[in-house]
């Protein structure tokens, strides 16, 4: 496999990409917010200035080379900026979670041990300041909007605008200062850490990983060439800044190719200002789209009749026809003219209701999506693919190309990927993208990358005969029932969760005598039928808890099973008991990352009662729990949580729970 | 003024807020004098007295029928006192239509909400500004040239306001279908898009959950700090007018019992017995 070098000179670092941008796409937009209603455009060489400006202001401050910069907002232009003017003086930015509770924020900040934080808004600055006494190497704070800031001590604080200002006036009274940040810019290379992105840490602390320049421009190029990326392409920056993904996909990709990344106005209006912009290239873990088809199911619950019929009949013919005309597979000609009128009078619509009409690529990664869901956007035409990858690789590590699209796997080894599997079913890879290192932590680095520059990613997988990747689950979460069958959680979890009114679940079975699960229901699809079926309810406790939302979960389970069974690795890991939690799991409550995926562990721990519950044959379970609300206090509910014992198939059975 | 512009004047005021000598120093807004309002044989209101300094929040608390609402009726040129003086701004009021009083900068929300409920946020909220158009029914209905200007001027200001309470998600929704909560915080919006010197808030957090208000308190706080704008506002939530307010004056069967600092009002024998010792 040939392994791509490094890009020329000129182009080897963000701030390097930027000065070419601005030359050669000057006029073209760079980056869009939507403030007061109007989208704002700022084109390559307006941007280049604004970087500049700040650059030479932070520069003015005393931000050195080497300095670590804490990032903390949503997607703001301001704060992409401050990526590359941080890059531009060798310093490095350290984006962190922006809903992350102050005492999160003192580890990474701590770690990394940031001399400057740019963050969004005064919700950050307090947040700063309360843990100011931890944070010894934190000197200067730079925020963007001012409201309810001004009576604030000055003496650290510094308004975004205020530190251009003075950037600019330096920048055009003293030409060394330009001459410097020239020099700086120049003197960057490859080899440079580019960026540290924290790990959500699934288990125990965040790792820093460290990626260079190398690392990301060369992701970026691969990813660019692969999808076709240009400068006329345009997507939706809506992700954390401090996850990997946006790092790359609004940051490294849009630099590299030139394409435009357009800010929302604020979170709640991600959906109204992906509708606006129509982004042609799309990125969402599974969760986005899973509730954007739910909206769109439940607003059609409440059309009138003739509506739904066409819309029902019309998903039907993309269901059967609409994924084969998008593979290019052969469609009888019947179907062909039925898909098109079914284009005009609901795909079309529907597109454009979900902001899609314009999606040339989209991918979903993070998580597995349910094959339904998949199915659904797929069949609209919608160019939908999974890719698997992590912090480590810069993204990168499988995908699926054009044309070999299936729900069950996440594709091929990116370009210039290999990939192998280890005896213990283990996934490996080595890319460009593998990352430097562990900020600060050895021992891990070395426990994650050999010494060939193998990376191991913690997952458990197989090649198909297709050559297409699948993973099943963590391979420290893949288990045994006493009885030696295999249990693998996630796999369980995820046929679990493909349901609607699932939103998460927990499954158990490792080192016991069978498989039990924990489940949440999703409040909006269980809200949404219990109104349509006349059912009140005062809280998320009470519905949780009703005995007709149980039945119905019952039959999700029992579906489940029947599944499971059809598969002989897994026959054997089919659930016989679950309960309904009485509360939402919660990443405020340490029971999820910050990317929501289950913390296994910890939930083990904490409701310790209702496991043993799940184990001793008890009809239900008294149990009390530490919630955190958003302000941080913290409080208790209580509540007894029922538990119910569920049909199971054998394998000699299936043929008789198939009809 | 423009409502953003205001801040900056504005912040002075608030820094000097801090102590109870410099309130009192203040240059006051409004000032009532000696009030009476009877319906007929009933005293809403009897013989009450106090000023409103500029810049400050100024909570009115009472027992239910204390006269609350029907003192902000009088303030808002509602209703008019049989006896008694207001002025606002240094100037005697004669008696007034509400939509003059609103035009000399004072603005209001209700104790029940009184939004348009078929429109959306966004024209709840130009409807505020209403009283600040200046072209004439003709050139509204063309709709062009200097009108149109107009429009996009205060849609402008409009928009301000929307990102200063944080409603952008909710600018097209019809108001009916928004959650209480939030109405209460697009008739904030209609209120300041008046741009108004005073804003009579009447119970803008009743029926709030916990969430809500700390939401809602933050905004009445960010409205007076930011925008410099005087708050009178009636609160039953004592936690939240102890936490608000500079100054509290306290109503019972009309008449005024108490006035001063929150702790002070908090610690008065008359109070505890008319209003907080009936109550908890």
């Amino acid at each position: 496999m040939t392994q791509t070098v490094a890009p020329a000179g000129g182009e080897d670092t963000f701030p390097k990409l930027l000065i070419r941008n601005a030359g050669i796409w000057a006029d073209r937009p760079a980056i869009r917010e939507k403030d007061l209603g109007i989208w704002q455009t700022w084109t390559w060489a307006e941007v280049l200035d604004e970087v500049r400006a700040f650059a030479a202001g932070l520069a003015e401050l005393g931000l050195k080379r080497g300095d670590k910069v804490a990032i903390v907002g949503s997607n703001r232009p301001r704060l992409y900026w401050t990526m590359c003017a941080a890059q531009s003086l060798g310093a490095v930015p350290v984006p962190v979670y922006q809903d992350a509770v102050a005492a999160e924020m003192t580890f990474v900040l701590q770690h990394a041990g940031a001399r400057f934080a740019v963050v969004q808004d005064q919700e950050q600055v307090d947040k700063l300041l309360s843990i100011s006494d931890d944070l010894t190497d934190l000197e200067r704070i730079v925020y963007d909007e001012e409201r309810g800031l001004k009576d604030y001590d000055h003496s650290r604080l510094h308004p975004f605008a205020a530190v251009q200002e003075t950037g600019r006036k330096t920048l055009a009274s003293n030409p060394q200062a330009a001459a410097d940040l020239d020099a700086s810019i120049a003197a960057g290379k490859g080899s440079d850490i580019a960026v540290i992105l924290y790990t959500s840490g699934t288990t125990g602390q965040p790792k820093g990983v460290m990626l260079s320049f190398d690392n990301t421009v060369i992701s970026a190029k691969l990813a660019c060439e692969f999808d076709n990326l240009t400068q006329t392409d345009e997507v939706l920056a809506y992700l954390p800044m401090a996850w990997v993904g946006d790092h790359i996909f609004s940051y490294a990709e849009s630099y590299w190719s030139g394409f435009c990344v357009a800010c929302p106005e604020s979170p709640e209006t991600m959906l109204q200002d992906l509708r606006e912009i129509g982004p042609t290239y799309f990125f969402s873990p599974p969760r986005i789209f899973e509730n954007l088809l739910t909206t769109v199911m439940i607003r059609m619950e409440d059309a009138g009749p003739l509506k739904k019929k066409m819309f029902h009949y019309f998903l039907g013919v993309a269901r059967r026809a609409g994924e084969k005309i998008l593979n290019g597979e052969p469609v009888a000609f019947s179907d062909r003219v039925l898909y098109a009128i079914g284009g005009f009078l609901v795909y079309g619509p529907l597109k454009n209701v979900l902001g899609m009409s314009r999606m040339r690529v989209g991918y979903t990664a993070g998580e597995a999506i349910g094959p339904e869901i998949f199915r659904f956007y797929r069949s609209l035409g919608l160019n939908l693919k999974q890719l698997y990858g992590q912090t480590e690789a810069s993204v990168f590590v499988t995908v699926q190309p054009d044309g070999e699209i299936r729900a069950d796997t996440v594709g091929k080894p990116a370009p210039e990927v290999e990939i192998k599997i280890d005896d213990s079913g283990e996934v490996l890879y080595r890319s460009p993208g593998v990352f430097v290192g562990y900020y600060k932590n050895e021992e891990a680095t070395r426990a994650t990358k050999t010494a060939e520059g193998w990376v191991h990613t913690g997952d458990a997988g197989f090649f198909d005969n297709e050559g297409h990747l699948r993973i099943i689950d963590r391979a420290k979460d893949v288990g045994h029932l006493t009885d030696n069958t295999l249990f693998a959680p996630k796999y369980i979890e995820n046929k679990l969760k493909f349901f609607p009114n699932i939103k998460e679940a927990v499954a158990f079975g490792h080192e016991r005598a069978f498989v039990a699960v924990m489940l949440n229901i999703d409040l909006t699809a269980v809200g949404s039928w219990a109104e349509r079926n006349n059912i009140s309810y005062a809280s998320y406790q009470e519905l949780a808890g009703l005995p007709k939302v149980y039945e119905m979960l019952e039959e999700h389970v029992v579906e489940v099973n029947r599944d499971l069974s059809t598969e002989p690795r897994v026959a054997g890991s089919q659930i016989h008991r679950f309960l309904v939690l009485h509360k939402e799991l919660d990443a405020d409550d340490g029971e999820l990352t910050r990317t929501q995926k289950v913390r296994r562990s910890y939930i083990a721990e904490k409701y310790e009662p209702l496991i043993t519950a799940l184990y001793d044959g008890s009809k239900e379970q008294d149990i009390a729990t530490e919630v955190t609300f958003e302000d941080g206090r913290k409080g208790e509910i209580k509540a007894c949580v029922k538990i119910v014992d569920v049909q199971t198939f054998g394998i000699e059975t299936q043929q008789e729970a198939a009809e | 003024m423009s409502v953003m512009e205001a801040g900056t004047p504005a912040a002075g005021i608030r820094g000097a807020a801090a102590t109870s000598a410099e309130t009192a120093a203040r240059e006051t807004l409004l000032s009532v004098e000696n009030i009476t309002l009877s319906f007929g044989g009933v005293h809403a209101i009897r013989n009450v007295s106090f000023e409103i300094a500029k810049g400050e929040i100024r909570a009115i608390i009472g027992p239910n029928g204390a006269g609350k609402t029907s003192m902000l009726n009088v303030i808002n040129g509602f209703y008019h006192p049989q006896e008694g003086l207001i002025s606002f701004r240094g100037q005697e009021r004669r008696r007034m239509k509400p939509y003059e009083a609103a035009n000399q900068g004072i603005a209001r929300t209700f104790q029940n909400v009184a939004l348009f409920r078929g429109m959306t946020t966004l024209d709840n909220i130009m409807a505020g500004r209403t009283l600040k158009m200046h072209r004439g029914f003709f050139w509204q209905c063309l709709h062009w040239g200097p009108a149109l200007k107009e429009e996009v001027e205060h849609r402008h200001k409009v928009e301000e306001i929307i990102d200063f309470l944080e409603i952008q998600a909710i600018r097209k929704t019809p108001v009916g279908r928004l959650p209480y909560g939030l109405q209460k915080r697009v008739e904030l919006a209609r209120a300041l898009a008046m741009e108004p010197d005073l804003l009579l808030l009447d119970e803008p957090m009743a029926g709030m959950n916990l969430e809500e208000k700390e939401d809602m308190s933050r905004f009445i706080l960010d409205v007076n700090q930011q925008l410099g704008t005087t708050i009178a506002l009636i609160e039953h939530d004592i936690g939240v007018v102890m936490d608000l307010s500079d100054r509290v004056v306290v109503l019972d069967h009309g008449e005024k019992i108490a006035d001063g600092m929150p702790a002070d009002v908090q610690a008065n024998k008359a109070v505890i017995e008319a209003y907080l010792g009936v109550e908890h």
